[in-house]
């Protein structure tokens, strides 16, 4: 076994679903300075991008719209990440930090989990809001880490993910794919030579409703409630479901990472892993 | 074509080396008696058959007879057990290839869980309910739950025939004084949540004050949040507010909300008395 396989092994082994490895290098022809992986960890080398699983298929198949609104994911890709880390610095020698990836200002991070997954050739952008899919799993979840380790990169995508063969057959048909036919609200984009040709979408649309409950929802109500005047109203406020829901998906954040999956749940891409007896 | 026996036995195994202390599996459709519409497992999941329960992640022994108050009250171990279930959920899905529901850990409404995990575990012969109100485990006594719905056909767990509930030194209590620890330790008639008997050597619950026993076990949690956020928005002196924002309640139900995996509960009384609560095993 290679050293970039025997760091990937270590990743699969901790949970992860895919491990891709990306060249620091490669992040400076499309990230801006003050973002890229040397501006984080000094000689940075490297980059390893894990995905790992998001509900289940019996949770896309349940019936009651809330069980995914809190279903629980393991996030085990940062397990993934934690674990070749440790592998790295104490096995190899070489710095490894986990990349961060919750946002600093507005929805900023200081590094892009989605790009650090397109340069390890784990995905590519989608038309659903350009959710990064997974040619064999389709929607994940990724985390990464960067090392002064030099890596063998990954290869990149050879095909897209998107635009699966039934949506481009679905766009010759009616002008439309399943994620833009059913979130117009949110989506837009075409497509020429079965590939995407433009793709944009309401970000804070989108936002508001994937993340119905979270510190955005907090934040409103906060508001709403310092605004208030009516002391039973405050009282009413604070009581209610959508209240409490805000304040238990700050703690149960694991569990209440988004509560709307329409495009996703649409997507045919991976779907084969979402068909069980 | 698969052996459910094999597969049952697989997915227990897996379960226990993941960090479950029990597990058990339970028949769906033995929840329809018991669970009201939309909270049995076919109305969440399709074509369920069985319910896969684990249990663990309990206060330790050491917990238990830890002198200070705040012990058990800021290092809860519940998560620990979500992940097991979890892991089973996905283990379901990509060895046997069945559907897989991880059960979610928190209500669909108000206080109302998707499925009863308790019920969950008394139906997968895992414990039986104490006077209390936890569901125990005969030889660990009070323990956490998880549960995933699944349409694999596994091998279904007898309900537990002898109960950990009442322990033989409560029947003793009983015959004595009239009453039991739990009973003692919280009596609905005086300011308490629990209200009960014993009867042939089985526990009879007579009164369980839901609202007051919530406001107790879960001091620092979203309820206790709410509350100071109301007074603090309601008091209209500057000063009083600055006190209230700052103060050790308010400090402490943000620490509980963000450390929400060890900042489960803050009263345990009624199993820290509990001689069934505890675990068979004996400890130095």
């Amino acid at each position: 076994m290679t050293v970039t396989e025997t760091v990937k092994a270590v990743g699969l082994r901790a949970g992860a679903r895919v491990v891709g490895v990306a060249s620091a290098e490669a992040f400076r022809a499309g990230v801006p300075e003050g973002y890229r992986p040397e501006d984080i960890l000094p000689g940075a080398r490297s980059v390893v991008v894990a995905g790992g699983d998001g509900p289940t298929a019996g949770a896309w198949r349940s019936a009651d719209h809330r069980v995914m609104e809190i279903t629980g994911y393991d996030l085990r890709e940062n397990v993934a990440i934690h674990a070749m880390c440790d592998h790295i610095e104490r096995e190899l020698g070489h710095y490894a930090v986990q990349a961060p990836s919750l946002p600093v200002h507005g929805h900023e991070p200081p590094m892009s989990m989605m790009h650090a997954a397109e340069l390890a050739g784990l995905g590519s952008r989608s038309f659903a809001a350009h959710i990064i899919l997974n040619p064999e799993y389709g929607l994940l979840y990724y985390a990464a880490l960067i090392t002064t380790l030099p890596l063998e990169p990954s290869p990149p995508l050879a095909e897209p993910a998107c635009p699966h063969p039934g949506c481009v057959a679905m766009y010759k048909r009616i002008g439309t794919t399943p994620c833009l036919r059913v979130c117009p609200a949110c989506l837009s984009g075409t497509m020429q030579n079965a590939r995407i040709e433009t793709s944009t979408y309401d970000r804070e649309k989108c936002h508001s409703r994937a993340q119905t409950y979270g510190i955005g929802s907090f934040q409103k109500a906060l508001l709403a409630l310092v605004d208030e005047q009516d002391k039973a109203r405050r009282h009413d406020i604070i009581y209610s479901d959508f209240f409490t829901k805000s304040v238990e998906s700050l703690g149960f954040f694991r569990d209440s990472i988004a509560q709307c999956f329409e495009c996703m749940r649409v997507c045919p891409v991976g779907r084969k892993y979402r068909k069980l007896q | 074509m698969t052996d459910f026996a094999v597969a049952t036995k697989q997915i227990k195994t897996l379960a226990l080396k993941a960090g479950a202390t029990v597990v058990g599996v339970a028949d769906a459709a033995a929840f329809d008696v018991h669970a009201p519409v939309k909270h049995r497992p076919a109305d969440l999941l399709p074509g369920a058959r069985t319910v896969v329960v684990v249990g663990g992640a309990q206060p330790r022994a050491g917990d238990w007879v830890a002198t200070s108050p705040w012990l058990l009250s800021t290092m809860g171990t519940t998560e620990r057990i979500q992940g097991v279930g979890r892991r089973v959920a996905q283990a379901i899905e990509s060895e046997l290839g069945y559907y897989a529901l991880f059960v979610p850990p928190g209500t669909a409404s108000g206080d109302t869980p998707f499925l009863s995990l308790m019920l969950a575990a008394e139906l997968a012969g895992l414990g039986t309910r104490s006077l209390a109100g936890p569901v125990l485990n005969r030889d660990h006594g009070f323990m956490y739950w998880s549960a995933v719905i699944t349409t694999a056909p596994l091998e279904v767990d007898p309900p537990d025939a002898a109960p950990a509930c009442p322990a033989p030194p409560c029947r003793e209590m009983w015959e004595r004084e009239g009453t039991t620890p739990c009973l003692r330790v919280c009596p609905i008639d005086a300011g308490g949540c629990l209200g009960g008997r014993l009867e042939h050597d089985r526990p009879v619950r007579t009164a369980y004050d839901a609202g007051r026993c919530n406001t107790r076990v879960h001091t620092h949690w979203v309820g206790g949040f709410q509350k100071v956020l109301e007074e603090t928005l309601n008091e209209p002196d500057r000063e009083r507010r600055k006190m209230l924002v700052y103060g050790d309640f308010m400090t402490r139900t943000l620490w509980a909300i963000t450390y929400s995996s060890t900042n489960i509960a803050q009263c345990f009384e009624c199993m820290r008395v509990c001689p069934a609560a505890h675990g068979l095993k004996e400890m130095r």
